[in-house]
Protein backbone atom coordinates (compact mmCIF):
# COMPACT_ATOMS: atom_id res chain seq x y z
CA UNK A 1 0.00 0.00 0.00
CA UNK A 2 1.28 3.44 -0.90
CA UNK A 3 1.94 5.89 1.88
CA UNK A 4 1.96 9.43 0.61
CA UNK A 5 4.63 11.67 2.09
CA UNK A 6 6.40 14.97 1.61
CA UNK A 7 10.16 15.33 1.90
CA UNK A 8 11.99 18.65 1.84
CA UNK A 9 15.70 18.52 1.15
CA UNK A 10 17.18 21.57 2.92
CA UNK A 11 20.44 21.10 0.99
CA UNK A 12 18.64 21.83 -2.26
CA UNK A 13 15.95 24.38 -1.46
CA UNK A 14 16.89 27.74 -2.95
CA UNK A 15 13.97 29.67 -1.44
CA UNK A 16 12.49 30.47 -4.84
CA UNK A 17 8.94 30.10 -3.51
CA UNK A 18 7.95 28.24 -6.68
CA UNK A 19 6.10 25.67 -4.55
CA UNK A 20 4.14 28.40 -2.78
CA UNK A 21 3.18 30.00 -6.07
CA UNK A 22 2.28 26.66 -7.66
CA UNK A 23 -0.02 25.81 -4.75
CA UNK A 24 -1.67 29.23 -4.72
CA UNK A 25 -2.25 29.10 -8.44
CA UNK A 26 -3.39 25.48 -8.64
CA UNK A 27 -6.03 25.80 -5.95
CA UNK A 28 -6.92 29.46 -6.27
CA UNK A 29 -6.09 29.95 -2.59
CA UNK A 30 -7.39 33.29 -1.26
CA UNK A 31 -5.32 36.09 0.21
CA UNK A 32 -4.21 35.46 3.76
CA UNK A 33 -4.24 31.69 3.41
CA UNK A 34 -0.92 29.99 2.80
CA UNK A 35 -1.19 26.27 2.44
CA UNK A 36 2.55 26.12 1.83
CA UNK A 37 5.33 28.50 2.80
CA UNK A 38 9.11 28.61 2.70
CA UNK A 39 10.92 29.07 5.99
CA UNK A 40 14.56 30.17 6.08
CA UNK A 41 16.77 29.37 9.04
CA UNK A 42 20.02 31.15 9.88
CA UNK A 43 19.17 33.80 7.32
CA UNK A 44 22.26 35.60 6.03
CA UNK A 45 24.80 33.38 7.80
CA UNK A 46 27.17 32.11 5.16
CA UNK A 47 27.25 28.32 5.02
CA UNK A 48 24.53 27.90 7.60
CA UNK A 49 21.49 29.27 5.79
CA UNK A 50 18.91 26.64 4.98
CA UNK A 51 15.42 26.93 3.57
CA UNK A 52 12.59 24.50 3.99
CA UNK A 53 9.23 24.32 2.30
CA UNK A 54 6.56 23.67 4.93
CA UNK A 55 2.94 22.61 4.63
CA UNK A 56 0.74 19.91 6.10
CA UNK A 57 2.96 16.82 6.27
CA UNK A 58 0.02 14.39 6.41
CA UNK A 59 1.37 12.90 9.62
CA UNK A 60 1.11 9.21 10.41
CA UNK A 61 -0.55 10.01 13.72
CA UNK A 62 -2.03 13.40 12.93
CA UNK A 63 -2.42 15.58 16.05
CA UNK A 64 -4.99 17.77 14.29
CA UNK A 65 -7.19 14.74 13.82
CA UNK A 66 -6.79 13.80 17.48
CA UNK A 67 -7.84 17.18 18.86
CA UNK A 68 -10.66 18.08 16.47
CA UNK A 69 -13.83 18.44 18.60
CA UNK A 70 -16.14 17.70 15.66
CA UNK A 71 -14.07 14.86 14.14
CA UNK A 72 -14.01 16.46 10.73
CA UNK A 73 -10.65 14.94 9.78
CA UNK A 74 -10.18 11.66 8.00
CA UNK A 75 -7.33 9.78 6.46
CA UNK A 76 -7.43 8.23 3.01
CA UNK A 77 -6.12 4.71 2.45
CA UNK A 78 -2.92 6.26 1.14
CA UNK A 79 -2.28 8.23 4.32
CA UNK A 80 -3.44 11.65 3.12
CA UNK A 81 -5.01 13.65 5.96
CA UNK A 82 -8.09 15.52 4.73
CA UNK A 83 -10.99 17.28 6.37
CA UNK A 84 -14.64 18.01 5.76
CA UNK A 85 -15.23 21.76 5.57
CA UNK A 86 -18.96 21.28 6.05
CA UNK A 87 -18.28 20.07 9.59
CA UNK A 88 -15.41 22.38 10.53
CA UNK A 89 -16.41 25.02 13.08
CA UNK A 90 -13.19 27.01 12.80
CA UNK A 91 -12.28 26.57 16.46
CA UNK A 92 -8.54 26.59 15.76
CA UNK A 93 -7.62 23.60 17.97
CA UNK A 94 -5.90 21.95 15.02
CA UNK A 95 -3.73 25.01 14.54
CA UNK A 96 -2.45 24.76 18.11
CA UNK A 97 -1.89 21.01 17.81
CA UNK A 98 -0.06 21.04 14.48
CA UNK A 99 3.75 21.07 14.84
CA UNK A 100 4.07 22.59 11.36
CA UNK A 101 1.56 25.42 11.64
CA UNK A 102 -0.27 24.01 8.65
CA UNK A 103 -3.94 24.80 9.36
CA UNK A 104 -4.94 28.18 7.96
CA UNK A 105 -8.03 30.22 8.71
CA UNK A 106 -9.41 32.73 6.27
CA UNK A 107 -10.92 35.85 7.77
CA UNK A 108 -14.64 35.24 7.39
CA UNK A 109 -15.99 38.59 8.47
CA UNK A 110 -15.41 41.66 10.57
CA UNK A 111 -13.57 41.65 13.92
CA UNK A 112 -11.17 38.86 12.90
CA UNK A 113 -13.85 36.19 12.74
CA UNK A 114 -12.26 32.90 11.71
CA UNK A 115 -13.59 30.96 8.77
CA UNK A 116 -13.37 27.25 8.16
CA UNK A 117 -9.93 25.72 8.31
CA UNK A 118 -7.98 25.36 5.10
CA UNK A 119 -4.83 23.33 4.60
CA UNK A 120 -2.77 21.39 2.09
CA UNK A 121 -4.77 18.47 0.70
CA UNK A 122 -1.82 16.75 -1.00
CA UNK A 123 -3.76 17.84 -4.09
CA UNK A 124 -6.36 15.19 -3.21
CA UNK A 125 -9.39 17.44 -2.81
CA UNK A 126 -11.94 16.60 -0.16
CA UNK A 127 -14.95 14.39 0.50
CA UNK A 128 -16.98 15.89 -2.35
CA UNK A 129 -17.16 14.07 -5.69
CA UNK A 130 -13.73 14.02 -7.35
CA UNK A 131 -13.28 16.88 -9.78
CA UNK A 132 -16.70 18.37 -9.01
CA UNK A 133 -17.31 22.12 -8.82
CA UNK A 134 -18.00 21.86 -5.08
CA UNK A 135 -14.70 20.09 -4.48
CA UNK A 136 -12.70 22.61 -6.49
CA UNK A 137 -14.38 25.54 -4.74
CA UNK A 138 -13.84 24.17 -1.25
CA UNK A 139 -10.55 22.30 -1.47
CA UNK A 140 -8.97 23.05 -4.84
CA UNK A 141 -8.03 20.69 -7.61
CA UNK A 142 -7.85 16.94 -7.16
CA UNK A 143 -4.64 16.08 -8.98
CA UNK A 144 -4.19 12.74 -7.28
CA UNK A 145 -7.29 11.32 -8.96
CA UNK A 146 -5.80 12.47 -12.26
CA UNK A 147 -2.68 10.41 -11.58
CA UNK A 148 -0.60 13.47 -10.79
CA UNK A 149 1.45 14.37 -7.73
CA UNK A 150 1.05 17.62 -5.75
CA UNK A 151 1.74 20.69 -7.86
CA UNK A 152 4.27 22.12 -5.40
CA UNK A 153 6.60 19.13 -5.70
CA UNK A 154 6.16 18.72 -9.42
CA UNK A 155 6.92 22.41 -9.89
CA UNK A 156 10.05 22.40 -7.69
CA UNK A 157 12.95 23.33 -9.96
CA UNK A 158 15.72 21.83 -7.81
CA UNK A 159 13.59 18.89 -6.69
CA UNK A 160 14.17 19.86 -3.09
CA UNK A 161 10.54 19.18 -2.39
CA UNK A 162 9.56 15.61 -3.12
CA UNK A 163 6.09 14.12 -2.90
CA UNK A 164 4.69 10.68 -3.45
CA UNK A 165 4.89 7.14 -2.15
CA UNK A 166 7.19 7.01 0.89
CA UNK A 167 9.18 4.06 -0.49
CA UNK A 168 9.97 5.83 -3.76
CA UNK A 169 10.94 9.01 -1.93
CA UNK A 170 13.22 7.08 0.42
CA UNK A 171 15.02 5.54 -2.56
CA UNK A 172 15.47 8.93 -4.22
CA UNK A 173 16.71 10.59 -1.05
CA UNK A 174 19.03 7.72 -0.14
CA UNK A 175 20.71 7.87 -3.54
CA UNK A 176 21.07 11.63 -3.21
CA UNK A 177 22.70 11.46 0.20
CA UNK A 178 25.03 8.65 -0.92
CA UNK A 179 26.20 10.68 -3.89
CA UNK A 180 26.77 13.97 -2.13
CA UNK A 181 27.89 12.40 1.14
CA UNK A 182 26.03 14.75 3.45
CA UNK A 183 22.64 16.16 4.39
CA UNK A 184 20.99 12.98 5.58
CA UNK A 185 18.77 14.73 8.09
CA UNK A 186 15.26 15.38 6.96
CA UNK A 187 13.53 18.30 8.56
CA UNK A 188 10.26 17.36 10.21
CA UNK A 189 10.35 13.77 9.01
CA UNK A 190 10.56 12.23 12.47
CA UNK A 191 7.87 14.56 13.78
CA UNK A 192 5.48 13.70 10.99
CA UNK A 193 6.18 10.07 10.26
CA UNK A 194 7.95 8.79 13.37
CA UNK A 195 6.21 6.09 15.32
CA UNK A 196 3.96 7.41 18.11
CA UNK A 197 5.99 5.54 20.74
CA UNK A 198 9.27 7.23 19.80
CA UNK A 199 10.27 10.50 21.38
CA UNK A 200 11.23 12.03 18.06
CA UNK A 201 9.43 15.31 18.44
CA UNK A 202 12.17 17.83 17.81
CA UNK A 203 12.65 18.82 14.19
CA UNK A 204 16.01 17.86 12.73
CA UNK A 205 17.17 21.47 12.44
CA UNK A 206 19.80 20.82 15.10
CA UNK A 207 21.97 19.35 12.39
CA UNK A 208 22.28 22.78 10.81
CA UNK A 209 25.37 24.61 12.04
CA UNK A 210 24.45 27.38 14.45
CA UNK A 211 26.17 30.72 14.77
CA UNK A 212 28.72 30.54 17.57
CA UNK B 1 -8.74 5.76 68.48
CA UNK B 2 -5.78 4.02 66.87
CA UNK B 3 -7.99 2.89 63.99
CA UNK B 4 -9.20 6.42 63.43
CA UNK B 5 -5.64 7.74 63.46
CA UNK B 6 -4.53 5.13 60.92
CA UNK B 7 -7.49 5.99 58.71
CA UNK B 8 -6.76 9.71 58.95
CA UNK B 9 -3.06 9.21 58.17
CA UNK B 10 -3.97 6.96 55.22
CA UNK B 11 -6.42 9.52 53.92
CA UNK B 12 -3.90 12.32 54.33
CA UNK B 13 -1.26 10.25 52.52
CA UNK B 14 -3.71 9.47 49.75
CA UNK B 15 -4.61 13.14 49.37
CA UNK B 16 -0.94 14.16 49.44
CA UNK B 17 0.20 11.72 46.79
CA UNK B 18 -2.88 11.96 44.60
CA UNK B 19 -1.24 14.57 42.39
CA UNK B 20 2.02 12.67 42.02
CA UNK B 21 0.85 10.15 39.46
CA UNK B 22 2.07 10.73 35.93
CA UNK B 23 -0.85 10.56 33.60
CA UNK B 24 -0.19 10.05 29.88
CA UNK B 25 -0.76 13.38 28.19
CA UNK B 26 -0.70 12.30 24.59
CA UNK B 27 -3.80 11.71 22.59
CA UNK B 28 -3.93 9.78 19.40
CA UNK B 29 -6.55 9.83 16.71
CA UNK B 30 -8.96 6.95 17.01
CA UNK B 31 -9.41 5.29 13.64
CA UNK B 32 -12.95 5.10 12.40
CA UNK B 33 -14.22 8.00 14.49
CA UNK B 34 -14.34 10.57 11.71
CA UNK B 35 -17.66 12.27 11.15
CA UNK B 36 -16.68 13.46 7.67
CA UNK B 37 -18.66 12.49 4.61
CA UNK B 38 -17.32 9.34 2.93
CA UNK B 39 -14.79 10.25 0.26
CA UNK B 40 -14.75 8.48 -3.09
CA UNK B 41 -11.64 6.63 -4.20
CA UNK B 42 -9.34 8.32 -6.72
CA UNK B 43 -9.70 5.34 -9.04
CA UNK B 44 -12.58 3.14 -10.16
CA UNK B 45 -15.34 3.06 -12.71
CA UNK B 46 -15.78 6.31 -14.57
CA UNK B 47 -12.45 7.62 -13.32
CA UNK B 48 -9.24 8.15 -15.24
CA UNK B 49 -7.75 5.00 -13.70
CA UNK B 50 -10.00 1.97 -13.52
CA UNK B 51 -8.24 0.13 -10.74
CA UNK B 52 -5.90 0.77 -7.87
CA UNK B 53 -2.99 -0.98 -9.49
CA UNK B 54 -3.06 1.20 -12.62
CA UNK B 55 -3.39 4.32 -10.51
CA UNK B 56 -0.52 3.34 -8.24
CA UNK B 57 1.73 2.49 -11.18
CA UNK B 58 1.06 5.91 -12.67
CA UNK B 59 1.85 7.68 -9.38
CA UNK B 60 4.98 5.60 -8.91
CA UNK B 61 6.18 6.45 -12.41
CA UNK B 62 5.42 10.09 -11.75
CA UNK B 63 7.30 10.02 -8.44
CA UNK B 64 10.27 8.39 -10.16
CA UNK B 65 10.62 11.39 -12.45
CA UNK B 66 11.68 13.35 -9.38
CA UNK B 67 14.90 11.35 -9.39
CA UNK B 68 17.18 13.12 -11.81
CA UNK B 69 19.90 10.47 -11.43
CA UNK B 70 17.46 8.02 -12.95
CA UNK B 71 16.06 10.49 -15.45
CA UNK B 72 19.36 11.53 -17.00
CA UNK B 73 21.32 8.28 -16.82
Amino acid sequence: MARMKFICDAERCIECNGCVTACKNEHDVPWGVNRRRVVTLNDGIVGAERSISVACMHCSDAPCQAVCPVNCFYKTEDGVVLHDKDLCIGCGYCFYACPFGAPQFPQAGAFGLRGKMDKCTFCAGGPEKDGSKAEIEKYGRNRLSEGKLPACAEMCSTKALLAGDGDVLSDIYRERVMRRGRGGDLWGHATAYGRPDTKATAPAVQSIPQKS
Amino acid sequence: MKKLLISLVSLAALATFAGCGEQPQTITAKPGTSAAKPDDLPYGEGKLYADRNAWQLQLRARADTQNEYKRFN
